[in-house]
């Protein structure tokens, strides 16, 4: 077991911002943490790093105590925070020897794994650039090279990607995957649900600083009771044919709006057939249809009643 | 020694903001100290003050006596009694200084009644300063005859005073001391770099500490394996060779501009001193670091900690223009010691017991100064992390 936290809780003044949080990060996997804003995701990972005092609850890495001073703990472990965190007065290239230099004293090995961290996020011509000078994509880089140089064993991401252009968020999605795959253990967090669904091995979706599902993303689709989403453009509907549409069979729901059908069928079943058998034989034109497989979105709508999108 | 480089590298990034006081400094170092010339000993047949005297009070030998006496340092200029004619010389400063006798000065003032002159002058006129205080001194001294001897005739008095005053003249003019004028202008030199010093390591510490402290990157260090102990001490090891690498580079014109004088007893002193100073600002930096946050803010903190503790502490006026109660507060500052041991160390003749004493008082104070700023701000530190960290 890599991590291991049970009835983790955190108070600001009135705010629970976590509440009997419990989690298990097993070696090898890439655990994603999926919760809106303000879900409480950035401070489980500095409370599980002793980074913030907690009011509960008891937190293990690598079956050990994690403390302020487990020094020998930290060491094996890397953080990319959700701020960028890195020195202005320092470029690139000293920033990333700084932060690997604070684990690793060999010189001439610091050397390499620095060169090799710089490489791996692709910033290697900006290597003599001060931080003012890079775009944000670049930025989110270098704060990822400054966490993963000195080559860790558990590596934390906490949302980085936010606010990068497509192709820094395409370069680090496939690092981190190149990481994990190199052996090294992860835990994501994010509010993108198709980040997660890409890269996790493993999912907790976190609401009000709880995990209220965790599985595999698999495993979470079929804990609910929703399956396919079908969409279909009407230029027209009465209520008649939409309540003869919800009384289908393996139909969980139908509703009408912005000129769109949107029918929820039941897990497992192709239901598309159905419906348009039903609306051809009813002589209704439609436009376009999209069928889409149930999303993240869809469980956290069914548990939380809300959506994860904000 | 990671962090203590990348403080070195900050301060690096700061440097042309540090290097504006050092110009300063060398500014009112080279040029300032050179042409200094202490108001209190300054010879006032040279530099004689254009005036309007007017009199209400005719017929007074005390009258005849003051003007006797002030016009031997000042040149009296006919203008009319015209309230518009005056204020327009005062305006083109044709004149710098008008006073007015009013009308039964003398009887009152034989009487011992308090009773004043009026006057004008042209505002922020540094040689308004000397007239005021020749006029006083005319005057106390007449007052002293006039309290003590009864029945005295305003002519005898007029002559008692003027006997007074000029053998007080000529004891000031015996006293030839061809070291008098190193000694002040090494003394200015010193109290001169107090104010830049001040800036520069206030300006330096505080955004290296600034740094550090930034909420973020404190937690990136922090959930690495560098020992809290450890990061301390080498942020203060930094802090320690910037200030005496910044004493350094300070003391080094001196050598320049004074040469054989720096390898004195009293060189030496004003280089201790300087060190001893160093290591209270170097404590003031360390607290005004880990309090104040924005970049801007240690701006105005640096300025105005400089130039405030210089200039109550009379490194740019002299200290007898300023009030007790000021001095009192700038006690409250390291600079007054510094700027109290520069003037003892610069005027002593010999290594006299009580000047030693003086001077080590100094020095105690500003390394308490030291300790007290430091062990605050280490508490302050220790608190914090405290709050955010530990307890659990
Ligand atoms: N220092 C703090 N003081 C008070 N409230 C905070 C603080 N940090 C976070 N919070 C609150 O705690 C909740 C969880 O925040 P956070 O852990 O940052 O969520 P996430 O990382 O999932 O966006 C939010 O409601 C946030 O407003
Ligand atoms: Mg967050």
């Amino acid at each position: 077991m890599v991590i291991k936290v049970e009835n983790l809780t955190k108070r600001y003044g009135d705010l629970i911002a976590l509440d009997n949080f419990n989690l298990e990060v097993n070696h090898g996997e890439i655990f994603g943490l999926l919760g809106p804003n303000g879900s409480g995701k950035t401070t489980a990972i500095n409370c599980i790093l002793s980074l913030l005092k907690y009011d509960k609850g008891t937190v293990k890495i690598y079956n050990k105590p994690m403390a302020p001073d487990a020094y020998d703990i930290k060491e094996k472990i890397g953080l990319v925070m959700q701020n960028v965190a890195v020195f202005e007065e320092l470029t690139v290239y000293e920033n990333v020897d700084y932060f690997c230099g604070l684990y690793i004293k060999n010189k001439k090995l610091r050397l390499k794994l620095v060169e090799e961290a710089i490489d791996f996020v692709g910033i290697s011509y900006y290597k003599d650039f001060y931080p003012k000078m890079l775009s944000g994509g670049l930025l989110r880089r270098l704060n990822i090279a400054c966490g993963i140089a000195h080559q860790p064993k558990l590596i934390i991401f906490d949302e980085p990607t936010v606010a990068v252009d497509p192709q820094s968020r395409i370069n680090i999605l496939e690092g981190i995957q190149k990481l994990n795959k190199a052996g090294a253990t992860i835990i994501y967090t994010s509010h993108y649900m198709e980040e997660v669904e890409q890269i996790c091995t493993r999912i907790g979706i976190m609401d009000k600083g709880r995990i209220i599902a965790i599985g595999t993303k698999e495993e979470l689709k079929d804990m609910i009771s929703s399956g396919e989403k079908i969409t279909v453009e009407l230029f027209s509907m009465d209520n008649k044919i939409l309540e003869d549409i919800k009384g289908l069979p393996h139909i969980v729901s139908a509703e009408y709006r912005d000129n769109s059908l949107i029918v929820r069928s039941s897990k497992g079943k192709n239901n598309l057939v159905s419906v348009l058998d039903y609306l051809k034989s009813n002589d209704i034109d439609f436009g376009r249809i999209y069928s889409e497989p149930p999303t993240l979105n869809d469980v956290f709508l069914e548990i939380t009643g809300k959506e994860l999108r904000d | 020694m990671l962090v203590y480089k990348a403080f070195f590298k900050i301060i690096k990034k700061n440097m042309a903001q540090i290097a504006i006081y050092f110009v300063i400094f060398l500014f009112l170092a080279v040029f300032l100290a050179s042409i200094y010339t202490d108001p209190a000993n300054m010879d006032f047949m040279e530099s004689k003050i254009d005036m309007v005297f007017i009199s209400h009070d005719k017929d007074s030998k005390l009258v005849d006596g003051l003007k006797e006496f002030i016009g031997e340092r000042a040149n009296f200029i006919p203008i009319a009694n015209d309230e518009q004619k005056l204020r327009d010389a005062l305006f083109f400063r044709e004149v710098e200084y008008i006073v007015r006798v009013p009308k039964g000065f003398t009887q009152a003032f034989m009487e011992g009644e308090e009773i004043r002159l009026e006057k004008t002058v042209v505002p922020g006129s540094a040689s308004s300063v000397y007239m005021d205080s020749l006029i006083n001194k005319y005057l106390n001294t007449a007052r002293l005859y006039v309290d003590n001897i009864e029945g005295l005739s305003q002519q005898q008095l007029a002559d008692y005073i003027s006997e007074d005053l000029s053998h007080q003249a000529e004891v000031l003019m015996l006293n030839p001391d061809p070291d008098k004028r190193l000694n002040e202008k090494r003394t200015y030199y010193f109290n001169y770099l107090a104010y830049s010093l001040f800036a520069i390591l206030v300006l330096g510490i505080s955004a290296a500490l600034k740094v550090f402290n930034q909420p973020d990157l404190a937690n990136r260090n922090l959930c690495s394996p560098l020992r809290l102990r450890d990061m301390d001490f080498q942020l203060i090891l930094g802090n320690i060779c910037f200030a005496i690498l910044t004493c350094l580079i300070m003391i080094l014109p001196s050598f320049v501009m004074y040469r054989g004088h720096m390898f004195t007893l009293k060189g030496l002193l004003f280089i201790l001193n300087t060190f001893v100073f160093s290591l209270a600002v170097l404590g003031i930096s360390f607290l005004t670091g880990n309090i104040v946050k924005s970049r801007n803010a240690i701006s105005a903190v640096a300025n105005v900690l400089s130039l405030g503790t210089c200039f109550i502490s009379g490194v740019f006026v002299p200290r007898d223009f300023l009030g007790d109660t000021l001095l009192k507060f700038a006690s409250l500052t390291p600079t007054y010691w510094y700027v109290k041991s520069n003037h003892i160390i610069g005027s002593m003749e010999r290594l006299k017991e009580e000047d030693v004493r003086a001077i080590l008082t100094s020095f105690i104070v500003m390394l308490v100064f030291a300790v007290t700023a430091f062990a605050v701000s280490m508490v302050l530190k220790k608190q914090k992390y405290m709050r955010q960290v530990r307890g659990f």
